[in-house]
């Protein structure tokens, strides 16, 4: 039970915050299909940082992990850029821009990694080792039965993932931007009448999407793969967009869905070991969470309300 | 800022300005600018672009290679560039209907996956004879990548699920059901992948000796040249190719028009889907003869940049996709020629995608310039 606790946590908070980043863009009114690929381009420039950086350090030392993680975040931001220039700027088709980029990510980083590895590391490889990052067990409360667990074993980003899901919270509903950005989605004509600049707001949204995705994907590069190769596609990315529209594009009714993701994920992996069952039924394990996305879909798609002017191009001159 | 630009406004406007030639000169644009892109990076890292350029022909049967192992010849990789060809082709027209009806098929690789497995394990593995056995993996693959395609075209109908996420599910779901039905029962123990087809059923006609030369002949090729005539006519001349493109280019002009939106959007799906399981059994039952498990062919997702690239036309695709593959497919030669890693074909693919994208914003910014003058 504990081990389902812990690796379900830590499954779902990566996918938590790049939900966060998800849900900023989209109630600005910003189609994110881009998840995807944003947080695997942000784990390749925080893995290609500390796997730089790692020999200045001692083996065990966490400065390359918290500066890759700074890093993924920068990275993400950088390449959300494109998604914001192709929508808000040149007017683009949201969907299509958003492909477009997840296909461009995985492309670019694949080569980047073994052009870097050949080049610069001198070793035909297609992947950056990055190691698990250290853990931290909580040392009183860890020890309430079931409860504690929540506490024992924790990766450090977990911490930092539920400081920045706080402070993106507190932003979004209680801060005179945040409301500014969620007009933009549901009226983004009544948003420049009052005087605000509807493509700046929608900017800064997307650029805070593509930090939150790059802080997701080191995240998992670090705790589940412990490297960074093209196995960080794995549709995290889209798992973060089921989640956020199963939580109706609001943060806390999210944070329920990617639990349950990571739940459900951990669970099925503790079923095939305790049933014993061979090896090759972990595929049926994995296809647990994908399968629970497309149900929670067909669920809950109807009923919810996506921000009115979502996915549509703001033109001054529409009535 | 003006003044400066007129002398570039006036390059751009005399050759894409024509409202005519916009349709094939911006896409030519945006392939020269990723050219150009490309061969800057490999400059960069040392190694001559018009070289590694050639490489690609070379590799794709286009330009004659220095030397040639025995019954090999430059007919043999354009044989097998064919090859290549056919499934992106039929991957290319799946994409296309799906934009003609506003919907962005995304799941074609699973769908190839679904109907290549489905042929590989019915047919690929029974002793039926040839006749019967390669019509019955056509057929079958049509139909299984229809009914992938309907469900998701039903999803979107009826329970109003975006269906490029649906799509991104169902790929891995089927990745996961197919890697796991090879590894318990279909795997050979050496290559780690699906035991092999048998030649009856494959849809490819392999070391067929012609002169001197042993080649791999695609037979599914004349099947897409078939595909895209039946594709253009489809849209350009029948009822249901109008509906088609009356719901992907406004939903409520055509419902207003007694258009049924949801059944157009389903049957729009079941032919994408189709297409793409001809696409899957030319590629897993033909190109290829074995399934590796847990990997999605790349082919679905380049086919996206081909279908951009033609202007989603089912003509403009032959030339997109012909690019797309003497890029892809001469990658490989070019690493071992050139030293180039073969991951920059899909990077170069990815950036013609980028400037693809843009093309709606330079028709636009080209026509605000021409009202100006």
């Amino acid at each position: 039970m504990n081990t389902i606790i812990i690796d379900g946590l830590s499954f779902a908070l990566p996918l938590f915050i790049m939900a966060i980043g998800g849900i900023y863009c989209e109630r600005s009114g910003i189609t994110n299909l881009a998840i995807e690929g944003l947080q695997g381009f942000g784990a390749f420039c925080g893995a290609l940082f500390a796997v730089s950086i790692a020999g200045s350090f001692a083996g065990n030392s966490p400065v390359p992990f918290y500066l890759a993680m700074v890093f993924a975040f920068l990275g993400g931001m950088l390449f959300s850029l494109i998604h914001a220039l192709l929508c808000i700027r040149f007017k683009a088709n949201q969907v299509i821009s958003g492909v477009v980029i997840n296909i461009l990510a995985m492309a670019l980083t694949e080569f980047l990694t073994k052009q870097i590895n050949a080049s610069i590391f001198g070793a035909a490889s297609n992947k950056f080792v990055l190691g698990v990052s250290a853990r931290l067990t909580v040392p009183v409360i860890s020890k309430i039965p079931l409860l504690g667990a929540v506490f024992t074993n924790l990766y450090p980003f977990e911490l930092v993932i539920v400081l920045i899901a706080f402070l993106a919270w507190f932003v979004l509903y209680k801060t005179r931007f945040g409301l500014h950005l969620r007009a933009c989605g549901d009226n983004p004509h009544a948003v420049d009448a009052a005087g605000i600049r509807v493509g700046r707001v929608r900017l800064i949204a997307v650029m805070a999407s593509g930090a939150l995705s790059g802080l997701g994907g080191i995240c998992f590069a670090y705790s589940i793969s412990a490297n960074f190769s093209s196995n960080i596609y794995s549709g995290y990315g889209y798992l973060a967009i089921a989640a956020l529209i199963f939580g109706n594009w609001k943060i806390m009714p999210t944070l329920g869905a990617c639990l349950l993701f990571g739940f459900a994920r951990s669970a099925g992996y503790e079923l095939v070991k305790v049933l014993g069952m061979p090896s090759t039924y972990q595929d049926l394990v994995m296809l647990l969470p994908y399968v629970l996305t497309l149900l929670m879909l067909i669920f809950f798609s109807k009923k919810n309300h996506a921000p009115r002017a979502l996915g549509e191009i703001y033109d001054k001159g529409a009535r | 800022m003006k003044k400066k630009n007129g002398l570039i406004q006036k390059i751009i406007l005399s050759t894409i300005g024509h409202e005519k030639r916009q349709t094939y000169m911006i896409p030519v644009f945006s392939i020269l600018i990723s050219l150009i892109v490309g061969a800057v990076v490999i400059a960069f890292l040392g190694k001559n672009p018009f070289l590694a350029y050639y490489n690609l022909l070379q590799g794709s049967g286009l330009a004659p290679k220095a030397s040639y192992a025995g019954y090999k010849g430059i007919i043999t990789d354009f044989a097998s560039f064919l090859n290549a060809l056919t499934p992106m082709l039929f991957a290319a027209l799946s994409v296309i209907i799906a934009l003609k009806a506003g919907l962005f098929n995304i799941g074609v690789s699973g769908q190839m996956l679904a109907a290549g497995f489905t042929a590989t394990i019915l047919i690929g593995y029974s002793v039926l004879p040839a006749a019967v056995a390669k019509p019955l993996v056509v057929v079958i693959g049509f139909v299984m990548g229809a009914l992938v395609g309907a469900l998701v075209g039903y999803f979107k109908h009826k329970f109003n699920i975006n269906e490029v996420v649906s799509t991104i599910m169902l790929n891995y779901i089927i990745q996961y059901i197919v890697s796991f039905f090879i590894n318990t029962f279909y795997v050979d123990p050496v290559s780690r992948q699906s035991k092999t087809v048998g030649a009856a059923g494959r849809l490819t006609l392999t070391d067929v000796v012609i002169g001197s030369y042993k080649m791999d002949i695609p037979l599914g090729i004349l099947l897409a040249a078939a595909g895209i005539v039946v594709t253009a006519f489809l849209l350009k001349k029948t009822t249901l190719g109008f509906e088609i493109k009356a719901v992907g280019s406004s939903v409520r002009a055509a419902e207003y028009a007694g258009i049924r939106v949801g059944r157009t959007r389903v049957l729009a799906m079941m032919l994408s889907g189709g297409f793409a399981g001809l696409a899957g059994v030319t590629y897993y039952v033909g190109y290829f003869a074995s399934i590796q498990p847990r990997v999605l062919a790349g082919t679905g997702y380049d086919a996206i940049a081909v279908a951009l690239l033609g202007n989603s036309s089912p003509v403009g695709i032959v030339f997109s996709s012909f690019l797309i593959t003497v890029i892809s497919k001469g990658s490989t030669y070019m690493s071992s020629a050139s030293g180039v890693q073969p991951e920059i074909a899909s990077a170069i693919t990815g950036v013609v995608l980028l400037f693809s994208a843009c093309g709606a914003f330079v028709k636009y910014k080209v026509d605000r310039w021409k009202e100006e003058r």
